[in-house]
C-alpha cells in the first residue's frame, strides 16, 4: 500500500477512517504493515464536515485504491499540440476560480521547475542580461501569472549569438515577445533565470523555438483566457460547449491516450470485474479461433468423403470452404494437398504441404504426403531434363522423412545419371566449341574478304608510292590479314585518312560491292540518291572496274608506262561518270574523302610521273602488283573457302546477299588476270 | 452500511409488495449490466460504446416491462447496436461465442447449426425493437469526454509530482464506469456525473486545490451545487454495495 497516499487521505477524513479501514483491511496484510505507522500522525482531521458514506466506501475499497499497482496511467510526455484542436483547450482554471494573488504567486514559485518554458516581455536590456517580465507558461506549467508581474533575468550567457562579432543583446529590443526556458530557480528569494538555448529543455521539448516570437505563436489557453477576462460571459462551460475540441469524437481517446489510460482495460472498482477474473479463454477473439478450427474440420470431413467417392470437385469445394473459414487450417490444407497430387498438379500440392508443416512441423500425414510428392515431382523434372532440381528436390524429401526408400533409390538413380549427363555434356560442349570457331572463321572471313577487295581496288587505280599503299594499309588497318609491311606505310600516311571515313567505306562495301570504288570518285558533291538507285548504278561500276582492270591489263601487258597513267585516268574518269550519279551519302565525311582523293589524284599522277621517271617505280609497281596479285590470289582463295563455308553452313547470310554476281565476275577476272601474268613470267 | 440497508429496507416495506418488485427489478438490471460491461471487456469494447450500451439498456427498461422482454437477449442487442453507433462494429458471431461462454462456463463453441442461426436471428430482430421502443434516438452525451477534460483542468492546479503519484484519472474513470451498472447515468446529466465522479476521487486522497472565489467544481459546473454532488455521490456508492447483494 501507498504509505503517504494513506496518510494523506487518513489525515484529510479524519480518525473515523482511521477506525474504519481497521475494521475493514483487518484481514490485508499489507495495511498492517503501514497501520501502526498511520496512526502515530495521525492528530486532526482537515476536512470540515464528515461523510460516513465516503469514509466506508474507502475504508472497503482501500486494497484496490491505495494499491501501488493501481496507478496505471505513465505521465506522458507533453508535446505540441498540432494545428488542429484534438480537445478543447481551456485557459487555466485559476483563472476561472479567481484564485488571490499571493496565492497564485505561492504556488508558482513551488511548482516551477527547470525546463519549463515561460513566455515574458522585455522590459530592460542592460550589458549582463535581459530583464523579461513574464505573460505566461508555453509548456510544463499552466498558470495565470500575467499580473503577478513575476520578473526574471536572462543572463547574458543564455542569450544565443546571431553574429561573430555582434553584440547577442543588441538583437533585442525592449517590449519584445520572447520565449524562454527555465535554467534555475531559487525558491526561497522568487527569482528565476532564464535561457535561451534549447540546451535547458528537456529533450521532449526540443522543438520548440526560443527567442523573439510573435503574437500569433501565443499559446491557445493564454489568447483564451484573454478572452474571458474581456468577456466576463464567457463561463469555464460556456467556453468547452463552444469549443471545437470537444465536438471532435476521437477525443477521448486522445485525451485517455495523453494521461496514459488504456481504454479497454479501464479499471474498475467492483470486485467482480477485476482483471484476474477474467480469463483469456473467454474472450472473443480466443473463442472465435477456436470456433474457427472446428468448423473448418467440419468442412474437411465432408470433404474428404467426397474424395473417397471421387467427387473430385465437391471435395475442392469443401476444403476451400474450410481455408476461407480457417486460412492455414492444417487439415484442410493437407488435405487439399492430398487432393491435388492426386490430380497431378504437384506444385500447388507441395505448397500446400510447405504451409501445413510451418503452422504444424509434426503432422505425420503432411511429412509423409510431402515426401511422397516430392519424389514423384523429382521423377517428372528427371524426364524433363532439369536433373539438378530433381536432385534438390529428392534431398529435401530424405531431409524430411531418411526413412523413405524411394526417395534414397531415386536419389542414387539420379545422381548416376547426373554424372553422365555430365560428360555428355562435356562432349558437346567441345563439339560445339569447335564449330562455332568455324561459324565464326566463315563470317570473319566474308569480311576479311570484302576488305581486301575494297583494298585492292583502291590499290589498282593507284600507282606503286607510299600513298596508295598507305590508302590501303590505312584501310587495311582494320585487317587481321594486313601485313605488317603496310602498316609500316600506313602510319607515314595516316593523317591523310580519317579511318573514320575508311571505316565507313568498308562497311558499305559490306553491303555492296563495288562501292570501294566511290573513293576515287568523290570530287564533286554527287546528289543525293536512293539506294536502289545505287544498286543499279553498281552494275555500271562493275563495268567501269572490268574496264579499268583491262585497260590496266592491256598496260602491263604492253609494259608502256605512259599508259598506265592514261589508262587509270581513263578508268578514273569512266568511273567517274559512272559514279557522279552515285549515291553520295551526305553523312559521310565527303570533305575527307575528297581531300583524300584529290590526294589520291595527286599522288596517283606523281606516281605516274615517278614510273615514268625511274624504272625502280616500275620494279616497285611490279612487287607492289605481285604483293597485289597474291592477295588477289589469297582473296580469291579465301572466296573459294568462304564459297565453300557458306554452302556449308547458312549463317552469315547478310555478307552473303551483300555479294551481287558482278563481284563474283570481278574476282574471277583477277584471278584470270593473275595467271596471264604469271604465264607471261 | 447497516444504516442504510435497514433505511432502504423500511421503505421498501412502506411501499409494499410492488417496491419489493422493484428491489428485485434493480438486482436484475445490475446483473444485467454487470453481464454488458463484462461481455464488453472481453471483445475489447471502448469505455464509449460500453456506456452507449448500459444506456441504451436502462433507457429501453425504463419504458418497457421486465416480464414482457428478456433482458439479455435485450441486452446482446444493446451491445450489437452500440457498437454500430458508436463506429466499433462488433459481429454476431463473437457477441453469441462470448455470451453463450457465459452462461455455459468452460464449454465447446457453438456449433454452426441451426441453433445459432436462431439466436442471431434474434439478437437482429431485437436491435429493430430497442430502436422502435427508443424512437430511434440513440447517440447520448456521455462524460467521458467532460470528465478527461476535467481532469486535465485540474491537473494544471496542481504540482506535476503530487499529480504524478496520486491516481485520480484511474479512479475517476473506474467511478464512472462502474456507475453504470445503475439507471443513475441516465438520471443525470453528463457534466454531473463527470463532475462528482472526479470529486469522488479528490476526496478519496485527501487531496486539496487551491481556493479562489470559486471552488473549482463551481467554476466547471455553473449549475451544481454540493448538495446535488453529494446526492449523486451517494447513489454511486450505493452500487458498490449493490454489488455485495446481486454477486
Amino acid at each position: 500500500m501507498e504509505r503517504d497516499l494513506l496518510r494523506q487521505s487518513v489525515s484529510y477524513h479524519g480518525e473515523n477512517l482511521m477506525l474504519l479501514l481497521k475494521c475493514e483491511q483487518s484481514e490485508n496484510p499489507d495495511f498492517k504493515r503501514v497501520a501502526a505507522d498511520l496512526s502515530k500522525t495521525l492528530n486532526q482531521r482537515d476536512k470540515e464536515e464528515g461523510s460516513p458514506v465516503l469514509e466506508q466506501f474507502i475504508a472497503r475499497k482501500a486494497d484496490l485504491l491505495f494499491a501501488p499497482s493501481w496507478k496505471t496511467s505513465t505521465p506522458a510526455d507533453e508535446r505540441q499540440e498540432e494545428s488542429g484542436e484534438a480537445h478543447a483547450v481551456m485557459p487555466p482554471l485559476e483563472q476561472f476560480m479567481e484564485v488571490c494573488f499571493e496565492e497564485r504567486r505561492e504556488l508558482f514559485y513551488r511548482d516551477v521547475e527547470r525546463g519549463d518554458v515561460v513566455i515574458g516581455r522585455i522590459n530592460s536590456v542592460r550589458d549582463f542580461g535581459l530583464f523579461i517580465t513574464l505573460l505566461c507558461t508555453a509548456g510544463g506549467l499552466e498558470r495565470d501569472i500575467e499580473d503577478l508581474e513575476i520578473k526574471a533575468l536572462c543572463p547574458l550567457r543564455c542569450v544565443p549569438s546571431t553574429g561573430n562579432h555582434d553584440d547577442p543583446l543588441s538583437y533585442y529590443q525592449i517590449g519584445d515577445l520572447l520565449r524562454a526556458g527555465v535554467k534555475g530557480i531559487d525558491r526561497y528569494h522568487e527569482k528565476l533565470t532564464l535561457s535561451l538555448y534549447s540546451s535547458s529543455l528537456p529533450p521532449h521539448l526540443d522543438k520548440v523555438k526560443l527567442g523573439v516570437i510573435s503574437k500569433e505563436d501565443l499559446p491557445l489557453h493564454y489568447t483564451r483566457g484573454e478572452k474571458v477576462t474581456a468577456d466576463s460571459s464567457q463561463t469555464y462551460e460556456k467556453l468547452l460547449e463552444s469549443s471545437l475540441g470537444l465536438s471532435n469524437p476521437l477525443n477521448v481517446d486522445y485525451l485517455l491516450g495523453k494521461l496514459g489510460v488504456s481504454d479497454t482495460q479501464t479499471p474498475s472498482l467492483m470486485r467482480g470485474l477485476q482483471s484476474k477474473h477474467f480469463k483469456e479463454d473467454d474472450f472473443a477473439t480466443a473463442i472465435r479461433k477456436k470456433q474457427s478450427v472446428s468448423w473448418a474440420l467440419k468442412c474437411v470431413k465432408v470433404g474428404v468423403g467426397h474424395f473417397k467417392s471421387r467427387r473430385y470437385v465437391e471435395a475442392m469445394n469443401e476444403y476451400n470452404k474450410a481455408l476461407e473459414i480457417d486460412t492455414n487450417n492444417v487439415e484442410a490444407l493437407v488435405a487439399r494437398g492430398a487432393l491435388y497430387a492426386t490430380k497431378g498438379s504437384l506444385m500447388k500440392a507441395i505448397d500446400d504441404f510447405e504451409l501445413a508443416l510451418e503452422n504444424c512441423p509434426t503432422h505425420r500425414n503432411a511429412k509423409k504426403y510431402l515426401c511422397q510428392t516430392l519424389v514423384e515431382r523429382g521423377g517428372q523434372l528427371e524426364e524433363e531434363e532439369k536433373l539438378v532440381t530433381a536432385e534438390g528436390l529428392y534431398k529435401r524429401a530424405i531431409v524430411l522423412d531418411n526413412t523413405f526408400q524411394g526417395a534414397a533409390e531415386a536419389l542414387e538413380k539420379l545422381q548416376l545419371r547426373i554424372q553422365k549427363s555430365l560428360e555428355l555434356k562435356e562432349q558437346e560442349a567441345a563439339k560445339e566449341q569447335e564449330k562455332t570457331k568455324t561459324v565464326e572463321t566463315s563470317a570473319e572471313k566474308l569480311r576479311k574478304i570484302l576488305k581486301e577487295e575494297k583494298r585492292m581496288k583502291k590499290k589498282r587505280k593507284r600507282s606503286t608510292s607510299s600513298s596508295t599503299s598507305s590508302d590501303t594499309s590505312s584501310t587495311s588497318s582494320d585487317d587481321s590479314s594486313s601485313t605488317s609491311r603496310k602498316k609500316s606505310k600506313k602510319r607515314k600516311h595516316k593523317r591523310r585518312r580519317s579511318s573514320h571515313g575508311s571505316k565507313k567505306h568498308k562497311r558499305r562495301a559490306s553491303s555492296c560491292s563495288d562501292k570501294t570504288v566511290d573513293d576515287d570518285i568523290e570530287w564533286f558533291p554527287a546528289p543525293a540518291n536512293t539506294s536502289a538507285s545505287y544498286i543499279d548504278q553498281k552494275q555500271s561500276i562493275s563495268k567501269l572496274i572490268s574496264e579499268g582492270e583491262q585497260s590496266w591489263e592491256k598496260s602491263r601487258c604492253e609494259d608502256g608506262r605512259g599508259r598506265l597513267d592514261d589508262a587509270i585516268d581513263r578508268s578514273l574518269e569512266n568511273l567517274k561518270h559512272g559514279a557522279q550519279s552515285e549515291a553520295s551519302r551526305p553523312g559521310r565525311p565527303d570533305v575527307n574523302g575528297e581531300v583524300t582523293d584529290q590526294h589520291r589524284t595527286q599522288s596517283i599522277s606523281e606516281c605516274a610521273r615517278n614510273r615514268r621517271d625511274s624504272s625502280s617505280t616500275q620494279s616497285e609497281y611490279s612487287q607492289k602488283s605481285d604483293r597485289y596479285s597474291k592477295e588477289f590470289s589469297l582473296q580469291g582463295r579465301k572466296r573459294s573457302e568462304s564459297e565453300r563455308d557458306d554452302g556449308r553452313k547458312s549463317s552469315g547470310g547478310s555478307l552473303k546477299k551483300d555479294i551481287p554476281s558482278n563481284l563474283l565476275d570481278i574476282f574471277s577476272q583477277i584471278a584470270e588476270f593473275e595467271k596471264e601474268k604469271k604465264l607471261q613470267k | 452500511m447497516s444504516t442504510q440497508a435497514s433505511a432502504s429496507g423500511s421503505v421498501n416495506e412502506a411501499r409494499g409488495r410492488r417496491s419489493a418488485q422493484d428491489v428485485e427489478d434493480s438486482k436484475t438490471h445490475f446483473r444485467v449490466c454487470r453481464f454488458i460491461i463484462e461481455t464488453g471487456v472481453k471483445l475489447g469494447m471502448r469505455s464509449v460504446p460500453m456506456a452507449t450500451a448500459c444506456v441504451l439498456y436502462h433507457r429501453f427498461f425504463q419504458s418497457a416491462s421486465l416480464q414482457v422482454y428478456e433482458p439479455y437477449l435485450v441486452a446482446m442487442s444493446a451491445i450489437y447496436l452500440a457498437g454500430k453507433v458508436e463506429e466499433q462494429h462488433l459481429r454476431t458471431r463473437d457477441i453469441i461465442n462470448v455470451c453463450h461462454r457465459y452462461f455455459h462456463p468452460e464449454s465447446e463453441p457453438m456449433e454452426l447449426d441451426g441453433k445459432f442461426w436462431e439466436l442471431r436471428d434474434s439478437i437482429v430482430q431485437c436491435e429493430l425493437l430497442v430502436l422502435r421502443q427508443l424512437n430511434f434516438q440513440v447517440s447520448f452525451e456521455h462524460p467521458h469526454k467532460y470528465v478527461l477534460h476535467y481532469l486535465l483542468s485540474v491537473r494544471s492546479l496542481l504540482n506535476r509530482h503530487a499529480w504524478s503519484r496520486t491516481p485520480i484519472a484511474e479512479t475517476a474513470l473506474a467511478v464512472l464506469k462502474d456507475s453504470y451498472h445503475g439507471s443513475v447515468c441516465v438520471r443525470h446529466k453528463p457534466q454531473h456525473l463527470a463532475l462528482t465522479s472526479l470529486y469522488l476521487a479528490l476526496q478519496t486522497y485527501g487531496v486539496q486545490l487551491p481556493r479562489g472565489e470559486l471552488e473549482w467544481w463551481q467554476v466547471v459546473c455553473a449549475d451544481i451545487t454540493k448538495a446535488q454532488i453529494e446526492t449523486i455521490m451517494s447513489e454511486l456508492l450505493q452500487l458498490y454495495d449493490m454489488e455485495a447483494k446481486c454477486t
